[in-house]
């Protein structure tokens, strides 16, 4: 009896929740899709203009590239400057050595805050978290002053050197909430078996991060590659380019050009967007882990 | 714990053995401090904080890459700043795209994050396109909108071929520049005010939205009364998260727009800073502005969080 009376009073309830929808159910999808396409036209001009000969570009912008030409791409390839190789190999370099020694220092950082009860502790966390909002602008000037007098400037060593510090304070972010949630009594145990800090922390404690380890190095990877002002000034004019960098410098030779332009622009953009698409649900979680929270 | 009691002799704890033992537990924290703590922060140190602190100590010289001998001016970078024309129309730039940037991306995002909080592959597969731009490098985006704005370009042609003639000058007009500029980071920011609030209104339970349905409650008043009041943590969240970042909007002036058209009708103070700082090389005066940027930032966007999260808590 009372499950007939539960069933139905679903059914009431689901039905007038979805009684607006009912009545045109295709009116959803059919806006969905309207404005998604309106919203990604700029996307799709990059991607057909990459296959497009670059006359047809000015003259015909939004037609489909048939036939489609790989010029474009080789021609950005085959840059006698090699603009595009440089860059990348510049920053597959930054980026991986920056994401791997952030990864290891915010988490032992992270560590050593979140497990940590003193004064101090809690002042140097509240002040790290605060170099969270300083804009890169604010300290610029600074930093390359000091990057100077320790010969670090225009050098890819310099480079790593600033990211690795200018991003800790989201890597100790991640890390040290995280690092709360895991039970100290783990940690605890070990050290009775005879394990010491350094090794609780490595065998015991680090596997347990994988979750946080994976934002830390998907946000900050995409950070750095795609990061402007930071190597354009450190590195300067000098010590390399990144393909980040890449792209602003050839956009003064090729205003009229856009065949190559759009072509390194795809091939700079390729890497993240591929890492995007296979890491898609590590990148949601990561951002809204702290919107379910609050 | 261990550290108080070995510091009071008197108690039963302060006997020579607990001594050595907090002494042992203290040489232990130091070495904990050295290990996980200290490299991590050395590197804050030396590029954050040091600099910080360099750029508060420099904006009270007349610090200048050509003059050898940088003296003590006091106030007076902060006083010519006040006075500056220049300055003021960069913070006049800086805070109207600041409200663009905090407003266009949150409404539309929320907008958006409705429109498609459904399951299915259709509206997975939506969703992952309104995040590309945020993957992407801002310099990209950049380059990609400068070639669909310029005068002539792409989507002058679109209009023309649709019988637009006079198309505006998206880019090259000074009154228009800075709105198009204003669009251009709400596009770039949008999918991620999407994701926070698609993630905020999975949180919303059907329960609660079947029981208003049941109570007559409309469409309209479902949403202002039962799923708006539970998005408050991911409309903080975006809030502060759009403002930190259009404060500090650089890379769309400096890619496609120099400051102009005409005289600084685009440039932000973060612009500002850095021509000051590395073009002009006034390392003083640039200081004295990233100072004063740096305050603003931390201020606006302090206040803004408290109140909101007061809201949170009363809602």
């Amino acid at each position: 009896m009372t499950a007939v009376v539960e069933k139905t009073e679903r059914t009431v309830r689901e039905q007038s929740a979805r009684r607006d929808e009912s009545r045109a159910p295709w009116v959803r999808p059919l806006v969905a899709l309207v404005v998604t396409a309106v919203f990604a036209v700029p996307l799709y001009l990059v991607v057909v203009n990459v296959f497009k000969p670059g006359g047809h570009i000015t003259g015909s912008p939004a037609s489909v590239p048939w036939p489609p030409t790989l010029g474009n791409l080789k021609a950005a390839l085959d840059r006698p400057d090699n603009l595009y190789w440089d860059g990348l190999i510049n920053s597959a370099e930054i980026t991986t050595v920056s994401i791997v020694v952030l990864a290891v220092l915010s988490a032992m950082l992270g560590h050593y805050l979140a497990r940590t009860r003193s004064r101090f502790a809690r002042v140097t966390l509240l002040v790290l978290l605060a170099g969270l909002m300083v804009p890169p602008q604010v300290i610029l000037v600074p930093v390359v002053r000091i990057l100077r007098l320790t010969h670090l400037m225009a050098t890819l060593t310099g480079m790593v050197a600033f990211n690795v510090g200018y991003y800790i304070p989201f890597g100790v972010f991640v890390f040290a909430g995280f690092i709360r949630s895991i039970p100290i009594e783990l940690e605890e145990a070990a050290a009775l078996d005879g394990a010491g800090r350094w090794r609780t922390f490595w065998t015991v404690v680090f596997p347990l991060l994988r979750p946080a380890t994976a934002s830390v190095l998907i946000f900050l990877g995409v950070w750095i590659w795609n990061d402007f002002l930071d190597p354009l000034i450190i590195l300067g004019p000098v010590g390399g380019t990144t393909v980040t960098v890449g792209v602003y410098r050839a956009l003064g030779e090729h205003q009229s050009n856009y065949g190559q332009l759009f072509g390194l622009m795809f091939l700079a953009a390729l890497p993240v967007v591929v890492f995007y698409f296979l890491l898609q649900k590590h990148f949601v979680k990561g951002l809204t882990g702290g919107a379910v929270k609050g | 714990m261990t550290a108080l009691q070995g510091s009071l002799p008197g108690t039963p704890q302060g006997s020579p053995r607990s001594a050595r033992k907090s002494a042992r537990n203290r040489r232990a924290n130091l070495g904990y401090f050295l290990g996980f703590g200290a490299p991590g922060l050395l590197f804050y140190a030396c590029f954050v904080f040091a600099p910080l602190v360099l750029s508060v100590g420099y904006s009270f010289t007349n610090a200048d890459a050509f003059l050898p001998n940088t003296k003590f001016t006091g106030l007076h970078n902060y006083v010519k700043l006040l006075g500056d024309p220049d300055f003021r129309m960069q913070l006049r730039v800086t805070t109207i795209l600041t409200l663009i940037i905090v407003i266009v991306p949150n409404v539309a995002g929320l907008a958006i994050a409705v429109l498609l909080n459904r399951n299915g592959r259709l509206y997975r597969a939506l969703r992952t396109v309104f995040f590309v731009p945020v993957v992407l490098s801002s310099v990209v985006v950049s380059v990609v909108w400068q070639a669909m704005l310029t005068d002539g370009g792409l989507l002058d042609t679109v209009l023309g071929s649709m019988g637009v003639r006079h198309p505006p000058g998206w880019l090259s007009d000074p009154s228009i520049a800075l709105y198009s500029v204003g669009s251009i980071a709400s596009w770039q920011l949008l999918g991620f005010c999407t994701v926070v609030y698609l993630a905020g209104l999975q949180g919303v339970p059907d329960e609660l939205l079947e029981a208003a349905a049941i109570d007559g409650a409309g469409r309209w008043t479902r949403f202002r009364r039962v799923t708006w009041p539970m998005l408050a943590p991911a409309l903080t969240i975006n809030t502060v998260m759009l403002l930190i970042t259009g404060f500090k909007t650089y890379d769309y002036v400096q890619v496609i727009t120099h400051g102009g058209p005409g005289t600084g009708t685009t440039a932000t103070v973060a612009y500002g800073v850095i021509q000051t700082g590395f073009t002009e090389n006034k390392t003083g005066l640039a200081s004295a502005m990233a100072v004063l940027m740096l305050l603003i930032v931390a201020v606006v966007s302090s206040v803004v969080l408290r109140l909101l999260q007061r809201r949170e808590v009363e809602l």
